[in-house]
């Protein structure tokens, strides 16, 4: 009898992670280069009990359990901002990040220059090009990064930023400050740098907000669905309980 | 269920980003003000379920993870350093910088500030200074009766003096320039400081390579552009709303909870 209550446990907990990942959408509506995340449910069938003497045979129980989180990489939208240290990438492609963890790999392009002139990501960690940091000289101006990568100023060439793809890239994992993690990375055949702009977040406020609404309704859906259950176990308590006389 | 402080993260980064989008509008025509932007990044992600762990003897791996993020962060607050537009005002010690430079100005605490409003004045001892008062580094005095002031696109400051029919020199206006100039620190009234992120100043003549050239009697405008920052600030609204949802409903979700029994 407790089974339709643990079931629905089982769904209120997987709601709550769901709204967590609405929550972290919309909180991040903003934010450079930011996938949007969604959840994907599995059934999850309880063993049931071996015994053949019953008249009626076992049903099985099905639980409900979160399987993966995958993001959305479908490209958000790029907004021109006309500085010249910031850069989108049009295509399949992630710009590489040297941080004290390893290579991480980001679609956020809001680069700046350090004191000691090497291009980094706005919390200081360097951007990788194809030897190394990129390194300005004091002297340099009019910095201007083709649709290649190759970064050049009135001095000259300053190196070609590294792009690169993944196979798999449902496989990255997401680090903190916009970055991703993940193996097999390969120099991008097909993306295409663009100075000037940033990729906007691609969550869609409005599908989140239809997200939202509907995790709410399930949730006290099935937090009615507990309260009637208890309400028959009471009744049949009740009842079943009083005597004859 | 963490969507309420996640909710709360959302809501704090869009007020700063309204802030700074507010900023910039009331800079709108502030001589050499440079626009700020608010830069944002997501939190630490927790694994429900890590991606590539073992979910066999076999060898099959989770192809995907269940992660659940924390929020969100603001990053910096980064100057925008573009070039703003130049206004011609007909005053002939007003001086706008088209390229990297800066002008340097002695604080009366002995610090030198730098900035790239050039509305400057003369002083009562002939200095030149800026409308606060403080004098234009390295230094260019402007004799009494000195009339037709030049100012040449390299620097050089000439009037004629007197009763003279050729002009003198009368002093030579020097630019800073940065590694990093968006590193630098502002402290109102249109100066800047360097920081440890900027690099120390390079100093040099206007019109030499990366110094950018003068401009007299005109000013350079702010480099805001009222279009973009009244539809950043729509878009930061509607976004600060929603996440003011979030809280809402992640608040119905703990009453229906609270309600069950």
């Amino acid at each position: 009898m407790e089974n339709a209550e643990l079931v629905g446990l089982s769904r209120q907990m997987t709601l709550r992670r769901q709204m967590d990942i609405v929550a972290n959408n919309i909180a991040n509506l903003n934010t450079t280069g930011f996938k949007g995340q969604s959840l994907q449910f599995e059934e999850y069938i309880m063993p049931v009990a071996e015994a053949s003497d019953f008249s009626f045979r076992d049903r099985t129980v099905s639980y409900v359990q979160d399987i993966n989180s995958h993001f959305d990489l479908t490209e958000g939208a790029m907004s021109l901002t006309d500085n010249p240290l910031d850069v989108a990438v049009k295509g399949q492609g992630w710009f590489v990040i040297d941080t004290e963890n390893g290579e991480q790999y980001t679609r956020s392009g809001s680069f700046k220059i350090d004191q000691s002139g090497k291009l980094t990501t706005s919390d200081g960690q360097t951007v990788l090009g194809e030897g190394g940091p990129i390194v300005f000289s004091d002297t340099d101006v009019n910095i201007s990064i083709a649709a290649d990568g190759t970064i050049s100023t009135q001095n000259g060439n300053r190196g070609r930023l590294r792009v690169v793809e993944f196979g798999n890239e449902t496989a990255l994992r997401h680090v903190a400050g916009n970055r991703f993690t993940g193996d097999g990375a390969r120099p991008a055949a097909a993306a295409e740098v663009i100075q000037g702009a940033l990729e906007n977040s691609n969550v869609s406020g409005v599908e989140e907000m239809t997200r939202m609404i509907a995790v709410t309704r399930s949730y006290s859906a099935v937090a009615s669905m507990m309260k009637e259950n208890q309400d028959l176990r009471e009744a049949a308590i009740r009842q079943l309980g009083t005597t004859n006389n | 269920m963490k969507a309420l402080h996640i909710a709360a993260t959302g809501m704090k980064a869009q007020e700063l980003n309204v802030e700074v989008i507010s900023n910039n509008i009331a800079n709108m025509r502030t001589t050499g003000f440079k626009k700020q932007r608010a830069d944002f990044q997501d939190l630490l992600y927790q694994d429900l379920r890590r991606v590539g762990t073992e979910t066999s003897d076999s060898g099959t791996i989770v192809p995907v993870g269940v992660q659940v993020g924390s929020g969100v962060r603001t990053a910096s607050t980064a100057r925008i350093m573009s070039q703003g537009n130049v206004e011609q005002t007909e005053k002939a010690l007003d001086i706008a910088i088209r390229g990297e430079g800066f002008f340097q100005i002695d604080l009366p605490d002995g610090r030198t500030a730098f900035t790239r409003d050039g509305s400057f004045e003369r002083s009562p001892d002939g200095e030149l200074v800026t409308i606060d008062g403080y004098t234009v580094v390295p230094g260019v005095n402007i004799p009494d009766g000195a009339k037709d002031i030049t100012i040449s696109a390299n620097g050089s400051v000439q009037a004629i003096v007197g009763n003279d029919t050729t002009s003198t020199e009368l002093g030579q206006i020097q630019l800073a320039r940065f590694t990093n100039k968006a590193g630098l620190e502002a402290i109102g009234d249109n100066l800047l400081l360097e920081t440890n992120s900027s690099g120390s100043p390079q100093t040099g003549n206007p019109g030499q390579e990366g110094y950018g050239d003068l401009l007299q009697s005109y000013l350079e405008m702010a480099n805001v552009d009222a279009v973009s920052e009244i539809s950043d600030l729509i878009a930061a609204q509607r976004a600060y709303e929603m996440n003011s949802k979030v809280i809402q409903s992640a608040d119905e979700m703990y009453a229906t909870t609270t309600n069950l029994r």
